[in-house]
């Protein structure tokens, strides 16, 4: 029993908060909404495929907030990506579509962090300038358009289509947070980026290119914020200069809770998955509750706040 | 700019048709039916109350607009006894609203109504719900190919025509029928702003020879009012009146005036602002708002959708009527465009 008791002290609390918070929310909900559709599968999958596209971006921001930067830009990234990929397909085939959205991330994520790295601006300034820029540029690269995405080989694969049963949003998120967690946890570069973010003096010093990691983190934002913006083209079968646009906030509350330092050398890609399931989970909740839309935001706020407050208060610890 | 944020996301509004007539029309160009025609009468009452209906509000946005639609779907809802299981709001997000629209669907309401942000982005959004014979009332908007009345019981929107239409009589009739005018128009392609628009233009042209339009001006950012007013007014200084294409960019209008000392060139707009409506009762440069019965629009939606489950024609495109409110009807028409009682700086001038 005192052995427990010690081992329970000594559990890492600051992990655990993001699997007590998910499992109260998700127990809450469970009991007060059994009868109003929560627990069924069609609806506990609607909330996993809600949350896939924001769970992938949250991938990306868990690799820049550990190595010390942030990316405030991706929701814009998202937007010219999803737009990239919609106007390439409307003339071109599939691949060309995959590599335009995808590229388009890879490359704006590229720019953030060469900004970052070589020229030493703050990533919070550079990415909260990159934001507006390529929000702007979304906007006029259809003349505020909508663009309807056709073939139906990139919806099945990035949107509605189903492998074995399973939805694709369902395996490209599992895929995204295992590979993302193998190189978080299980490679040089993983331990490079908590490293550089734990700190960047005694990175450099030990012969770590914190240049290149940081270069490499704002990169990876870009790449899952381009994959993000593929998959929300291929739910909603188009792209529109507003996708992605109130990501933002959501995006990040959810890797936060999930245990991911905002100061960097800390963070989970579980816990950002779970951070991005409870905000998903927290949005269907309150809608099936019945709740008005401002008492749904109040709400939502108010859990929020609690579990990040809960979080940074055992970041700290 | 209440309606208008809610109207300006939906893009390429329904009536894709973009032609002017002396009517609003719908999209395949069909005639607009009165939303007063539009009513689920006393002896259906029973017919919907035993058949346990619900209903889910899947909104674009927040606003004073939008709670009026909701009051007046509510209620309408409430005498039928239909429970509203689910309400939300989208924040003009397409990906939000195919979530709301997949979240409400786990309580199986048999009517939705909503404001389709954008004909495509919610063609794929709407289509569970389609598939399931949810009957779907949409304001404003449509999504793409839908197909009446297979697919969706109708749209309900405002009499466009007729808003642009009594802006011009308003102005009109404080101006004394004469003088000369300056149009500031919405430049962008939203059916909405572009319908009232040329219809102001229209009814002026057609209906008041001694009055001419002698100042042009394209407005997308409302910040920009105030000197696209001011280089207008340098050019025009005897401007009698000057059309604006929504209550925003008319309180940069109302700034230029007063900064320029100009109390005679008379200001008309579109949908409901405190400090336009302020300046009207205190006997300023506004002469009159026109508005919509957003109320009446609400009850409409709730009206048509349960007259598709009972499997009554249902009118594909309605309309709910314009509403000009004056000086002196502000308080009665704020009620009656967003049954909320007019703000207390209305009520006391």
């Amino acid at each position: 029993m005192e052995q427990a008791l010690t081992k329970l002290r000594n559990m890492d609390l600051q992990r655990s908060v993001i699997y007590f918070g998910f499992l109260a929310i998700f127990l809450f909900f469970a009991f007060t909404l059994h009868d109003d559709g929560f627990l069924t599968s069609r609806n506990l999958t609607n909330i996993v495929l809600q949350t896939a596209p924001a769970t992938i971006m949250a991938i990306g921001l868990v690799f820049a907030l550990s190595a010390g930067e942030i990316d405030l830009s991706f929701g814009s990234i998202v937007a010219v990506s999803a737009l990239s990929a919609a106007v390439a397909m409307q003339s071109g085939p599939m691949i060309l579509g995959v590599a335009a959205g995808l590229g388009a991330g890879i490359l704006i994520g590229a720019f953030n962090g060469l900004l970052v790295a070589y020229l030493r601006l703050p990533s919070f300034l550079v990415t909260l300038a990159t934001m507006g820029l390529f929000a702007g540029i979304a906007r006029s690269m259809t003349d505020l358009r909508s663009i309807p995405v056709i073939n139906e080989t990139f919806t099945g694969i990035f949107g509605s289509g189903r492998l074995f049963g399973v939805p694709s949003l369902v395996i490209w998120t599992i895929v995204a947070v295992i590979v993302g967690h193998i190189i978080y946890r299980n490679t040089r570069f993983g331990a490079h980026v908590l490293a550089v973010g734990d700190s960047a003096r005694a990175a450099q010093v030990s012969g770590i290119k914190v240049p290149r990691v940081r270069l490499m983190v704002l990169t990876l934002c870009g790449a899952t914020a381009g994959l993000a913006g593929l998959l929300y083209a291929g739910r909603i079968q188009a792209a529109k200069y507003t996708m992605g646009e109130s990501d933002l906030m959501t995006v990040i509350a959810a890797v936060i809770v999930g245990g991911t330092a905002l100061n960097g050398g800390k963070g989970s890609i579980i816990g950002a998955l779970l951070g991005s399931l409870m905000m998903g989970m927290l949005n269907n909740g309150l809608i099936l509750m019945g709740l008005q839309v401002s008492d749904q935001m109040i709400v939502r706020g108010l859990i929020i706040l609690l579990a990040v407050a809960i979080s940074l208060r055992e970041i700290r610890r | 700019m209440t309606y208008l944020t809610s109207t300006l996301a939906a893009s390429a509004l329904i009536a894709l048709s973009t032609s002017l007539s002396a009517e609003t029309i719908g999209p395949g160009g069909e005639s607009a039916t009165p939303s007063s025609s539009v009513v689920v009468s006393d002896d259906q009452v029973a017919a919907v109350q035993a058949a346990g209906y619900s209903a889910a509000l899947l909104w674009h946005d927040q606003s004073d607009f939008v709670n009026a639609v909701t009051a007046g779907a509510s209620d309408e809802f409430a005498r039928l006894g239909i429970e509203v299981v689910a309400v939300t709001s989208a924040g003009f997000d397409a990906a939000k609203q195919r979530s709301d629209i997949e979240t409400a669907m786990a309580k199986s309401p048999n009517i939705i109504l909503s404001l389709p942000l954008d004909p495509v982005t919610s063609a794929a959004a709407f289509e569970e719900a389609k598939e399931a014979g949810v009957a779907l009332s949409f304001l404003s908007n449509l999504p793409a190919d839908y197909q009446h009345p297979d697919d969706y019981a109708a749209i309900v929107t405002d009499d466009l025509f007729q808003m642009g239409k009594q802006a011009a009589d308003a102005l009109a009739a404080a101006m004394g029928n004469e003088g000369t005018v300056g149009w500031i128009y919405h430049d962008a392609a939203y059916y909405v702003t572009n319908q009232r628009d040329k219809a102001f233009k229209t009814t002026i042209e057609s209906d008041y020879p001694n009055i001419s339009i002698v100042a042009e001006q394209g407005i997308s950012d409302p910040a920009r009012a105030e000197e696209i007013a001011n280089a207008m007014l340098l050019k025009n200084p005897d401007l009698g009146g000057v059309y604006v294409t929504w209550a925003g960019p008319a309180e940069g209008v109302l700034a230029a005036l007063r900064a320029n000392g100009n109390s005679s060139t008379k200001i008309v707009t579109l949908d409901l602002s405190e400090p336009i409506a302020l300046d009207m009762v205190r006997g300023g440069n506004v002469a009159a708002i026109v508005a919509d019965e957003a109320y009446e629009l609400g009850r409409a939606m709730a009206a048509s959708a349960v007259l598709d489950l009972l499997g009554e024609d249902v009118p594909p495109f309605i309309v709910a009527p314009a509403l000009a409110v004056t000086a002196d009807t502000v308080v009665e028409g704020w009620k009656k465009s967003l049954n909320i009682d007019a703000p207390a700086s209305l009520s006391s001038n």
